[in-house]
């Protein structure tokens, strides 16, 4: 097995990894507190409400609604608590990685990325080939990929309500307008 | 007589009726989905299981450039359309409409799917 293999095959264990390590921090900090479990059970109950009333438009749905909005919102400000702690532990971890493969192909990619994400997949590697990969493009790959499939498979994924509800805060979230 | 295969699929729910497990569901044509997140959680892992396949024979074969990717894309959406509305013919809004059903697990299937074409290519084509 060549040099760039044996990265690539390290950086896809390194992503399982540090995946599983985060989820492990966050089921330490959150997922097995009281609080969270009785948060998301709440978040369930009225979501299930909310089906049953979904077509019908009435004042005790748009409470049920603003209610169990406070609720996932809640749960994200818990869930911020481990995201700390993640953020801080994996910055440490990047850059370890960083050093270590710094100036490495450790991958060839079958295509050549566009020009605004050249400057991710060729970072810090010599020469004008962009087929070459560089750690950190392949790392986010397999990020993106892996956490959220483990997070599923072990049963840890926040519920599509949570999610929709978080990126929203932005703006007013799906229903919301209709009760206010 | 139920064949005991299809008595390993079939679940005894608390009020004495039959529950049919999700995976026997997925694969049975019109399947009667009670919960809207169990269909969703269908869809995620087909698109999964997609990616990881066509990964796989796209480095293999090896199929570069955007002209791979656009065709992932074509095929990922083409397949799982024709999943929800041809062969589950289930009710698209009740769902949030097609964009949502097309959207479920889409950025995760492409990054998984990338992941698996460097991967193969890398080894079959680049050592």
């Amino acid at each position: 097995m060549s040099t760039m293999f044996a990265d690539t095959i390290l950086i896809v264990f390194i992503s399982i990894c540090t995946a599983l390590l985060a989820e492990g921090i966050t089921w330490v900090l959150v997922y097995r507190t009281d609080k969270y479990k009785r948060l998301k059970a709440e978040v369930e109950k009225q979501s299930k409400k909310l089906e049953k009333k979904k077509e019908t438009i009435t004042e005790s749905a748009g409470r049920q609604q603003k209610k169990k909005i406070g609720e996932i919102i809640k749960m994200i400000f818990v869930r911020m608590k481990s995201m700390f702690a993640i953020g801080f532990c994996f910055t440490a971890l990047m850059g370890m990685f960083n050093s270590i493969f710094d100036g490495r192909v450790v991958a060839k990619l079958p295509f050549v990325p566009l020009s605004y994400i050249q400057g991710l997949s060729h970072r810090n590697l010599l020469g004008e080939d962009y087929t070459d990969c560089s750690f950190i493009f392949l790392y986010i790959l397999c990020t993106m990929s892996i956490r959220q499939n483990i997070q599923k498979m072990l049963g840890l994924a926040p519920s599509r309500a949570a999610t929709k509800q978080a990126g929203g805060f932005l703006g007013p979230p799906p229903q919301a307008a209709k009760f206010s | 007589m139920t064949s005991s295969w299809k008595r390993k699929e079939e679940v005894h729910a608390v009020n004495g009726g039959l529950k049919q497990s999700t995976w026997s569901k997925a694969i049975s044509c019109k399947a009667v989905w009670g919960e809207k997140d169990e269909f969703l959680d269908v869809v995620y892992w087909f698109r999964q299981i997609i990616a990881i396949i066509l990964g796989v024979i796209w480095g293999v074969a090896p199929l570069k450039g955007f002209l791979g990717i656009a065709i992932f894309c074509v095929i990922n959406a083409g397949v799982l359309y024709l999943y929800f509305s041809s062969f589950q013919q289930v009710d698209e809004e009740e769902y949030g409409g097609t964009w949502e059903l097309t959207k479920e697990g889409f950025m995760t299937s492409f990054a998984l799917f990338l992941v698996v074409w460097i991967i193969f290519y890398t080894a079959l084509h680049y050592d």
